[in-house]
């Protein structure tokens, strides 16, 4: 098998076009995509934003708390000794003037600023682009949201936001308000079991990364995505340029010769496994590592998290190796060399998009996201992802568990789809 | 040595090779003949165990190699019509890989490389990548490649195509030397008459998937002996000549050539004097009469009413 090896890393090397490809290639797209975005995704952008929220009241927010307090009290579905208990939340934290004080917070005012007006004047604003959103809180909103939590009538609520155009800024405050609605109403429904929630927990926007508050953690940048998220896409491509070197040995011949010796076929096939295995895993290594040594991108990390990048790398390697055997034996089935070449190109870029190598996989449906998170490039760049923020060495051990899983069953896989002899298209 | 016995290929409806019956003895040349897809290389697929037989079997000094091809394979030699070779490797390195694979000796394998290097003219070229090789070059090492582990049979399908004759007599004697000198059984295919002629003790004649005639040369071209095979030398060319020619009942082939015809007749006292006759009819003239030896092409025209590159 070490033939094999050997023979395919030197075919490899031979190919300076593919090894241009292979490793210079992400390493410029990091550097280009990490320049021109930088301005665009700077992490202390949201201090730059500027942006305008027209506020359209026209809920009854105390009167419909009096009518709700008078509710509670002739309900039954409130134990008594909880009656208060409730009035006292809701008293505590009103709905719409809860939303209130948080969109004029001190976090949000300086790149959020809000003004109520009338409904007319909220649209001629956005249609003359001097506000990027309107946020309609209906008549009866209060009381419908307060009934539907507590006493289980009628149906939830909604607030009206529309904009004239969908834009980022558009989407980050709709976000905002969501978050915090999502919030408030897990502490209504907390709050009614005896327990509390507290207000404080929401996240904000910031540039197209996210900021979470733990003392011990570490931002995540553009250009780290970047070379992250590149880094894992050209990998998973090297599949299919391992894979794709079968039907070249098969329309020259050279796949013939080998069968007519008496060395077993999964030697072949195992040989372009390990092959695949060696490539990738110096393939993102050297990504990795060239897009320190150009941009910073892990500057002042830790021989732990380099350590825990060399593990999930391999670990990924190994995976994309299992997927080269299944696409080797495939190849060998399908009489069309250029055939088999498409249809693995297109279940790569299938992979690479929704495991968010292209866009980022939080645009994605969640139900989407989910799959992408069981193609071992999702799951590769999710953990980096994390790892690149945390440092938890316990988050790898479950996903490498699972991409070693996926490895063992792809190579089964392909050993009982080698072609035994005869069988060779 | 080696015998196929009702030898059957068949590729969804199409049968490729039908009954196919040869036998190899140690030591001997052996050629297979036959016009492009007559079955050869398929033949040689399924001998070689590439391909496994519709039916029939494959017998390696009596026992069955066809379930189990190890042992064949350990003796066997085979070169491709095709030029097997990794292009971007060098010839050392194609050469180094295919001994190992053939699983020669460590110990023995640099020395079995640049001995056949050595025999096939190609020791001072030894580093450089396939890719710069010119045809007759790139053949020589797919042959080399073939020859590391010392095979016993060698089996070449049509080695020389498409190179220049230089190169196509070196091959020749290559494989003749191999023949004579080292004791290597050859099975040679090819429809260049005249290298089967050149090499092979016994010929085997294929056409349609099937063999049509099979012995050495001489039996083979016993077959003719009740005919003469005669060029006519023609002052013009006349369809009309070729035409009447054919009508006289001794006649079995008229080919044209490029200053007269060609013609295969049974033996007649009365021939000459009747193309004569039809030439005078025609004011054709007869420049000149030559009676030949018939060749084993003659005999693959006369088994078949083509010739082998139709």
């Amino acid at each position: 098998m070490l033939t094999f090896l050997m023979k395919d890393l030197l075919l490899f090397w031979r190919d300076r076009k593919e090894v241009l490809t292979v490793i210079l290639l992400p390493l410029v797209l990091v550097v280009v995509l990490s320049i021109s975005m930088a301005g665009l995704f700077d992490e202390n952008q949201s201090d730059n934003y500027d942006l305008a929220l027209s506020l359209v009241m026209e809920d009854h927010q105390s009167k419909a708390i009096e009518e709700f307090k008078a509710s509670v009290h002739q309900s039954d579905r409130i134990p008594d000794n909880g009656k208060q208990e409730v009035i006292a939340g809701v008293e505590e934290h009103p709905p719409v003037e809860s939303l209130m004080d948080f969109l004029t917070s001190p976090e949000l005012e300086n790149w959020l600023t809000v003004e109520t007006m009338s409904k007319g004047e909220a649209k001629e604003r956005i249609e003359n682009g001097e506000s990027n959103a309107m946020l309609l809180i209906p008549e009866g909103y209060t009381a419908q949201l307060l009934k539907n939590i507590y006493l289980d009538q009628g149906t939830a609520p909604s607030l009206q936001f529309s904009a004239k155009e969908t834009a980022v800024e558009v989407d980050m405050i709709h976000d905002v308000i969501d978050g915090f609605l999502e919030q408030l109403n897990l502490q209504y429904v907390v709050s009614m079991s005896g327990g509390e929630v507290s207000m404080n927990q929401v996240e904000h926007p910031e540039g197209g990364t996210e900021v979470v508050d733990n003392d011990h953690s570490f931002s995540l940048t553009m250009d780290q995505y970047f070379a992250l998220s590149i880094g894992a896409l050209f990998v998973l491509f090297m599949a299919s340029t391992v894979a794709s070197r079968t039907g070249i040995e098969k329309r020259e011949h050279t796949f013939n010769r080998i069968a007519l010796t008496n060395t077993p076929g999964l030697h072949f096939l195992f040989g372009k496994t390990c092959a695949t295995f060696v490539l990738s895993l110096l393939q993102i290594l050297l990504i990795f590592i060239g897009s320190h040594l150009i941009l910073g991108v892990f500057s002042e990390r830790s021989f732990t998290f380099w350590m825990g990048m060399i593990f999930m790398a391999s670990v990924y390697a190994l995976a994309i190796a299992g997927l080269s055997s299944i696409m080797t034996s495939v190849s060998l089935r399908l009489k069309n060399p250029d055939a088999a070449d498409g249809i693995f190109m297109t279940i790569l870029m299938v992979f690479g998009t929704i495991g968010g190598n292209f866009i980022p996989i939080y645009v994605l449906p969640n139900w989407l996201q989910q799959i992408g998170e069981w193609t071992p490039n999702g799951l590769t760049l999710a953990i980096l992802i994390e790892w690149l923020q945390f440092e938890d060495v316990s988050t790898l051990w479950l996903p490498a568990i699972r991409l070693l899983g996926l490895t063992l069953i792809a190579i089964g896989v392909s050993t009982m789809l080698y072609p035994r002899r005869g069988e060779i298209s | 040595m080696i015998e196929t016995i009702k030898l059957r290929k068949d590729f969804k409806e199409k049968t490729v090779v039908e009954d196919v019956d040869l036998y190899l003895d140690k030591g001997e040349s052996v050629g297979l003949l036959g016009p492009n897809g007559a079955g050869k290389s398929t033949t040689i697929s399924m001998i070689s165990s590439l391909l496994k037989p519709t039916s029939g079997d494959v017998k390696l000094n009596g026992e069955s190699v066809v379930k189990h091809p190890s042992e064949l394979r350990k003796v066997l030699g085979v070169v491709p019509q095709e030029i097997a070779l990794y292009q971007e490797l060098t010839a050392y390195e194609n050469l180094k890989f295919f001994g190992r694979i053939y699983r020669v000796p460590k110990d023995k394998l640099e020395t079995r490389i640049q001995t056949t290097l050595k025999l096939v003219g190609l020791k001072d070229r030894q580093k450089d990548r396939i890719k710069t090789f010119s045809g007759g070059m790139k053949r020589r090492i797919n042959i080399a490649s073939a020859l590391l582990h010392h095979p016993k049979v060698l089996i070449l399908d049509e080695p020389t195509v498409g190179i220049d004759p230089q190169s196509r007599n070196y091959i020749l004697e290559m494989i003749r030397q191999l023949n004579e000198q080292s004791g290597t059984t050859i099975l040679y295919t090819s429809h260049y008459m005249e290298e089967v002629e050149q090499l092979c003790d016994r010929v085997y004649i294929m056409d349609h998937g099937k063999v049509i005639a099979s012995g050495s040369q001489s039996e083979l071209l016993s077959i003719l002996s009740n005919e003469d095979t005669m060029r006519v030398q023609l002052n013009q060319m006349s369809h009309s000549l070729v035409k009447a020619i054919q009508e006289i009942d001794v006649i079995r082939q008229v080919e044209e050539t490029g200053d007269g015809i060609k013609i295969i007749a049974k033996k007649s006292t009365n021939l000459i004097s009747n193309l004569v006759k039809l030439a005078d009819q025609q004011n054709i003239k007869i420049l000149n009469f030559q009676m030949e030896n018939p060749s084993l092409e003659d005999v693959f025209l006369h088994l078949t009413g083509r010739t082998l590159r139709d």
